[in-house]
């Protein structure tokens, strides 16, 4: 209790020292209501003024301060204009460019944030702000430690005045707390304790710079669940998805525990012997996310239940172990998300949108690292984000990269689930690009081809005078021979059918030239073939390896010839009778003899053919 | 110019049957590829066949494990 009655003093000294300084400026806060919700382990702290101007100049800029004992846990500011004149109405429009300043003649401990108004306020007008004031680590465990069946108890030390620089009218605060158990809180004239709100004022004409201490000690069995360290991985793919993964170093961060620890209590009465410890966790996920999944370095954790609708997706979390004060746990989540939903192209530029914050409901967050993976040959890389953060650009190596992808990094400190805004990654991207990753797959793929075209045309034999290395040299030389000489012989077939097609023609339509013109075509062919075919022989008579199979060939060839020859007799005489107009009947029987004879040696030849090709 | 979203150039749910079916053709060219390799003699094999067969198989197989590997779940 020491530490408190110091700071007491501290206080009562500094307000000492304050109040002798001079009036800030002519602007009035005719009304002020304060509103300190202290249910979670975040202190929120609304405030809603009523700015007058007793002065005759117009003034644009609104001061507002802090204890230096309050300024140091601000997470989060934000000042709106509140044109509504409904109580339920929330206030309108974006909040004001708010910032530090550092006015003269005042003393180091107070910190000042100056919110510029859009246009200044005249003499004798006034305005309603509203703001919100965000407090990380605030709240301070009294006792420091407890034991497992212990509930949590809290202090929280603040102002019934309000610390302004202005001179206020009628003020008054009022406290929300969790649960009506309050342990004790300082009694001023008109406090009052109704349930689980405690109400202090009204106070009139206070002086600027009034600080009257006030202490609440109270219990709070929320979970204090605070990120030491946050790492966020949003990864792009122009394929389908946009892949998040969250590092979690999480702890409790609420009154330490002392003693020991009893799994059985624990588990007999959970909300007796650990009131204090928090067993789960809830995500909020954007909508249609896919392919979830809870783990730490051990591997999966099974105690988590996933829900959606198409709103968004709730994940449920618990840790391996109930979390008790100052315990810490770390894990991660991984989720994968629709492309079309996050990115965009406007302008030539794609852009990211994404929340910033993590989807944790209540989670206070010490180190939050964003980390934008964007797709290899991403170019002109700027993040636009709604508040100041660190920001620099790394390289990632990932699947199928050659150069990297480039990293976009934002850091912040002391994030809260006001920060859950949406931040934006602009890039440029030339969508040709995403053909490299195919590409290499392919080009790899082709180097295996050509692999196995080099092994099968390579020779590695080692001796290159062997008999037997000479031997299968020799019969590879006969049967690519051989496969040369059914190749012609199958031109020369393909070309016998096209003759006889010509003759069919001839029946239908009568036309001799054409049939004359095919047949002129096939002569120069044929003529070709046999001056080809000489050297083949040649070879194969010459060659001791080919002496079994040289009778056959060359049976194929002369049957072929003499096909040839009675083909060609029969292709003159049915033109010539086609000449002469003679009848149908009396060509057949001119042909018929041939005609036989054709066919049988046509069937000679095609068996001759298959028993070569077998070779 | 109002933000337009970007898609993927194929829709997600066909990932899986275009695999297949690329892989499929894929691997067909492979085997005739091997079956041409293994039936032609060093003196009749045409190279330029051999390269055309090997080309256009690796066309295949590269977009097919591409897709395999998406339709598994790894966005490259």
């Amino acid at each position: 209790m020491l530490r408190f009655a110091l700071t007491l003093l501290l206080f009562t000294l500094a307000f000492g020292v304050l109040s002798s300084s001079p009036v800030f400026s002519d602007l009035i806060l005719a009304k002020v209501d304060r509103r300190i919700d202290l249910t979670s382990q975040i202190v929120r702290i609304t405030t809603s003024l009523k700015v007058e101007n007793a002065g005759s100049n117009p003034i644009s800029e609104i001061l507002l301060s802090f204890p230096e004992n309050q300024a140091k846990h601000l997470a989060y500011l934000t000042a709106t204009l509140n044109e509504g004149k409904g109580k339920g109405k929330a206030s309108s429009g974006a909040g004001l460019p708010t910032e530090v300043v550092i006015p003269k003649d005042v003393p180091d401990s107070l910190t000042f944030y100056s919110v510029s108004l859009h246009k200044g306020l005249g003499k004798g007008e006034s305005l309603l702000l509203d703001v919100l004031a965000v407090f990380t680590h605030a709240l301070e465990p009294f006792p420091e430690k407890i034991s497992q069946a212990d509930i949590q108890l809290l202090l929280f030390q603040d102002t019934a005045h309000f610390l302004s620089p202005y001179k206020v009218m009628v003020q008054s605060v009022a406290v929300k707390l969790p649960e009506a158990r309050v342990e004790s809180y300082t009694k001023l004239e008109g406090t009052k304790l109704s349930g689980s709100e405690l109400k202090y004022g009204p106070f009139h004409n206070i002086p600027p710079f009034s600080y009257l201490p006030i202490i609440i000690h109270f219990e709070n069995n929320q979970p204090f669940a605070v990120a030491e360290e946050l790492v966020r991985e949003i990864e792009i793919s122009h394929w389908g998805n946009v892949q998040v993964t969250e590092h979690y170093n999480l702890f409790h961060g609420g009154a330490k525990s002392k003693g020991e620890f009893s799994r059985l209590d624990y588990q007999a009465r959970p909300y007796v012997r650990g009131a204090s410890a928090f067993r789960r966790l809830v995500a909020r996920l954007p909508p249609r996310a896919h392919s979830v999944y809870y783990r730490d370095e051990i591997g999966n954790i099974s105690t988590s239940s996933l829900w959606g609708d198409s709103k968004k997706t709730e994940l449920e979390i618990e840790p391996r172990y109930p979390l008790f004060g100052g315990w810490r746990t770390a894990f991660t989540i991984g989720y994968g998300l629709p492309l079309r939903d996050f990115l965009f192209e406007s302008d030539g530029k794609r852009f990211l949108n994404f929340s910033f914050g993590s989807p944790i409901n209540e989670l206070v967050i010490d180190t939050l690292i964003v980390k934008v993976v964007l797709p290899e040959g991403s170019k002109d890389i700027s993040a636009s984000v709604p508040f100041p953060v660190k920001q620099w650009q790394e390289t990632k190596f990932s699947h199928l990269d050659l150069v990297g992808r480039p990293v976009v990094v934002l850091e912040k400190n002391n994030v809260v689930p006001e920060h859950n805004e949406h931040f934006q990654v602009y890039y440029k991207f030339n969508s040709l690009s995403m053909l490299t990753e195919p590409l290499m797959l392919i080009f790899g793929f082709f180097f295996l081809f050509v692999a196995c075209i080099v092994y099968m045309h390579a020779d590695l034999s080692i001796s290159k005078s062997s008999a037997s290395y000479l031997a299968k040299v020799q019969w590879e030389e006969v049967q690519a021979t051989v496969q040369q000489i059914h190749n012609i012989i199958s031109h020369c077939l393909t070309a016998h059918d096209k003759l006889e097609a010509s003759l069919r023609d001839l029946s239908r339509t009568g036309d001799v030239q054409a049939c004359k013109a095919t047949r002129k075509s096939v002569d120069s062919l044929l003529k070709g073939v046999s001056k080809d075919l000489k050297p083949l022989v040649t070879f194969l008579q010459s060659s001791p390896q080919a002496a079994h199979i040289l009778p056959k060939v060359e049976e194929l060839i002369a049957k072929e010839r003499d096909l040839q020859e009675r083909l060609m007799a029969k292709h003159t005489t049915v033109v010539d009778c086609y000449e002469k107009k003679l009848g149908g009947r009396e060509i057949e029987n001119r042909i018929a003899s041939n005609q036989q004879k054709i066919t049988s040696l046509r069937q000679e030849v095609d068996d001759l053919m298959e028993f070569i090709d077998e070779i | 110019m109002a933000p337009k979203a970007i898609t993927s150039p194929v829709p997600d749910s066909l990932y899986p049957t275009l695999s297949i079916l690329t892989l499929a053709i894929g691997l067909v060219l492979t085997a005739s590829f091997f079956i041409y390799e293994a039936t032609t003699s060093r003196k009749t094999r045409s190279l330029a066949q051999e390269l055309t067969t090997g080309a256009v198989a690796s066309v295949f197989l590269g977009f097919g494990s591409l897709f395999l590997l998406i339709a598994c779940g790894v966005y490259v």
